[in-house]
């Protein structure tokens, strides 16, 4: 990465791609804060970046950028140095533990939901730097973990009562499908289950990028070293992992093998697939068909922005294609500004909620009838501005495969 | 992933090969590396030469020039295709392929170009023409004065937008209640010409609407002037086509480095592309390489070595070791002049594969800069390299 900064010529076409840059005049853009600002780094020279925690990750720039430099892991490792050399704010703190916040939150669903919506606690929530006008994510206590511990669908019982199909996947659920929608999850298990596929749900935490986003290196390193043995496990039995929250997958494909530096990371890297990439490639290869019931509905599709950094063909919208009469509009110019944790911050409202605005008004141009996104943040923040329901697009193949 | 065709390069000429494939009903990949250097220009397509009419120039062009391996008709067809798809996708562009014209450009002098697209239809200024300028204040790169300096009777009014970079103020800019009131300060300012200028921030998504409401609530014309990137007409431009192919069908590899391909004979039967996690592999019958020159990285000097980067052609070069450093920023430069040669049909001179064609700045001779051709002579080999590939997979 060192090496790479060095081709940036200056083109400005990361900048072009900023949404952070478009919207908030106190930050200078990937290109001064990236590769820039690099070159002061090396030198040992302090520079005053404390904008630099205006970046929201979203990737952007890395995709757009035509000479391989990765602006956004040159801000990643300077918020890292950033947040270290400071004190840690409330929120930093309490995001990069968001697993604990979230097992917790489940367990004590009933009272924790009655707790984060009390006007009393959302004060609170402002004084330690907290948004208080946007609803708090509800936790459910049927975690996809509690379902797991019922179902013991471990590799060495399956293949022990010969219960295994040809394809074998472990479901890497993440924080907010396990924690936040298990019902969705659940979903994505029975999908699965109907093309003929053996779904195991491993022992797993947060896969680390809340603790990265706020600048808790060792923290997101921990997490990272417990998933990567748990799952390196299976990949080791021909197994291949599963991901649906397009956050997670991007961190398990591009930061295990490298800032979270795991032993199995490359190995990690290697056979994580995104669902739908997954159904697309068992479907080329003759595996599965979807046979699809028609839906007349029109569908408004906002791609995260860590699907869109995968730079692949959104593969969703290449299975949905073959959905009779679904009519679909696809926006991809537009982050939704929530980036996770960074919504939550008192600090960050505005530019959250400019670029919400924006991306939610192109959403809407079609008049769909629902909008769909993987990512479960970006479903928080575009429901903070429409009344048109948003749901996970494993809701849509749901309904479209009649299950 | 299989298709009939793979482009290769998301820029000018690959985007427009493979709309035009996508139309004929062919299913079409694009592979790119980012986002190409048609969104930093200044959104106006050149297409031949400083003189009023391009077919002048275009005629006095060396034999060897791509656009000759085009001809005039091909030429003509191209552009009045993009013409006709900007216009479809609400985007339009004003000009057509025989003429040039004048925009007006920050420093104040004329810049000549073909075709522009809407919100500078109004910026060909005449020598004595009256006009006004709205500035921002502390817009960053544009000075008006520069302006004022050629044209001295022009006013200038400066409109506090709350924000200093092009973008930013482009991003307001689509928002209504701003627009309204950016309307209302303006009516205010009591403006006695006809023609305003402003530099290009009238909006990156919502441009026609803006300017029909600007023009119908204050009665003037609006001319946008180009700016340094961020270049909002280069983003409009970019995005618009990007858009069309989308909506084509045409399917997107992005962030792609490819570092391998397989061949079969006379044929390239895929493309490997490496980042992290399991490489892609982009299977098709033909493909098109529109990855541009030296810039865009389609070509690279490698000690005194000129390499193309994707296939390693062989690279054409009249440049000798010792000229290297001589007048480098001279327009006319021999090392404008590298690139891949090619025979009628696109395909590669001195090369084996039957099922590759080639487009755009990366085609030998082709000297851009000299002849003032980019993003026309894009266009055109664009398109010209399509038809060749689609006749190939009949």
């Amino acid at each position: 990465m060192k090496e790479t900064f060095e081709n940036c010529i200056r083109c400005t076409i990361c900048v072009e791609n900023c949404p952070v840059f478009k919207v908030n005049p106190e930050y200078p853009g990937p290109k001064q804060a990236g590769p820039d600002a690099e070159r002061f780094r090396l030198d040992g020279i302090e520079t005053v970046d404390k904008w630099i925690t205006h970046c929201t990750q979203c990737k952007r720039c890395d995709f757009a950028c035509p000479y391989g430099v990765d602006p956004s892991k040159l801000i990643l490792n300077a918020q890292i140095r950033y947040v270290s050399k400071h004190k840690k704010t409330i929120p930093q703190l309490l995001f990069s533990n968001f697993h604990y916040i979230a097992r917790l939150g489940s367990f004590f669903s009933i009272i924790t939901n009655i707790i984060t919506s009390l006007g009393i606690i959302r004060k609170l929530f402002k004084l330690i730097g907290l948004r208080s006008d946007i609803p708090f994510p509800q936790f459910r206590f049927k975690t996809l973990q509690r379902f797991r511990k019922k179902s013991v669908k471990t590799p060495e019982y399956l293949s022990n009562n010969n219960q295994l199909k040809k394809r074998k996947v472990a479901f890497f659920h993440g924080c907010y499908l396990n924690s936040n929608a298990p019902v969705e999850g659940r979903m994505i298990i029975a999908i699965l289950e109907h093309f003929n596929i053996t779904v195991a749900i491993p022992n797993q935490v947060c896969c680390g990028l809340p603790a990265l986003g706020n600048g808790d290196l060792v923290k997101a390193k921990g997490f990272a070293k417990k998933n990567s043995k748990e799952f390196a496990k299976y990949i080791e039995q021909g197994w291949d992992i599963i991901y649906s929250c397009t956050s997670c997958g991007h961190t398990l494909i591009y930061d295990y093998p490298e800032i979270l530096d795991t032993k199995e990371g490359e190995l990690i890297s290697q056979n994580t697939w995104n669902l739908y990439e997954y159904l697309l490639m068992l479907k080329d290869n003759g595996e599965l068909n979807f046979n699809f019931t028609a839906l007349d509905k029109v569908i408004s599709y906002h791609i995260p922005c860590h699907l869109r950094g995968r730079g692949v063909p959104y593969p969703a919208v290449k299975i949905f294609k073959e959905i009779p009469n679904l009519k679909m509009n696809i926006q991809d110019i537009d982050c939704c500004g929530f980036s996770g944790s960074y919504g939550f911050k008192e600090k960050n409202k505005e530019t959250t909620d400019t670029l919400g605005r924006i991306a939610v008004e192109s959403l809407e141009e079609c008049k769909p009838d629902i909008i769909i996104s993987d990512c479960g943040a970006c479903r928080m923040q575009i429901s903070n501005f429409t009344e048109t329901q948003i749901i996970d697009p494993i809701q849509v193949m749901f309904d479209a495969l009649e299950l | 992933m299989k298709y009939d065709i793979a482009v290769i390069g998301s820029g000018m000429s690959g985007l427009m090969a493979s709309i035009y494939l996508a139309e004929q009903g062919l299913n079409t990949a694009i592979v790119s590396r980012g986002d190409p250097i048609c969104s930093v220009s200044s959104g106006c397509i050149d297409i031949a030469g400083t003189g009023k009419k391009t077919l002048d120039s275009i005629n006095n062009f060396p034999e060897e020039h791509p656009y000759n391996k085009v001809g005039e008709k091909g030429i003509s067809y191209s552009i009045q295709y993009f013409l006709n798809i900007m216009k479809e996708e609400g985007y339009d562009y004003t000009g057509n392929f025989e003429k040039n014209r004048n925009i007006l450009t920050p420093i104040g002098k004329h810049r000549v170009t073909s075709l522009v697209p809407f919100p500078m239809k109004h910026a060909d200024i005449g020598k004595d023409e009256a006009f006004h300028i709205i500035s921002f204040k502390d817009i960053k790169d544009f000075f008006p004065s520069y302006i004022r300096g050629v044209f001295p009777d022009t006013s200038i009014s400066v409109f506090n937008a709350g924000t200093h970079t092009t973008m930013g103020i482009a991003a307001k800019m689509d928002n209504k209640d701003f627009l309204s009131t950016f309307i209302t300060w303006i009516k205010s300012q009591k403006i006695k010409q006809n023609k305003i200028g402003i530099p290009a921030v009238l909006g990156i998504t919502k441009t026609y609407e803006i300017i029909k409401k600007l023009e119908i609530e204050t009665g003037k014309f609006f001319f946008e002037i180009p700016t340094l990137p961020p270049s909002i007409p280069g983003i409009r431009l970019y995005r618009s086509l990007k858009s069309i192919a989308e909506k084509k069908g045409v399917s997107f590899y992005g962030s792609a480095e490819i570092t391998d391909f397989k061949k079969e004979k006379d044929r390239i039967i895929n493309i490997t592309i490496k980042k992290p996690g399991r490489p892609d592999y982009v299977n098709a019958d033909a493909f098109i390489l529109a990855t541009g020159s030296f810039v865009s990285g389609g070509l690279f000097l490698d000690k005194n070595i000129f390499k193309e980067t994707v296939f390693n052609l062989p690279v054409y070069s009249p440049v000798e070791k010792e000229v290297f450093n001589q007048d480098f920023f001279k327009l006319g430069h021999p090392i404008e002049k590298s690139g891949i040669l090619i025979d009628n049909n696109f395909n590669a001179t001195e090369s084996a594969y039957s099922n590759l064609f080639i487009a755009g700045s990366i085609l030998a001779n082709s000297e851009t800069m000299k002849y003032q051709c980019g993003h026309g002579m894009a266009i055109a080999t664009g398109i010209a390299a399509a038809k060749s590939a689609k006749e190939y997979l009949k």
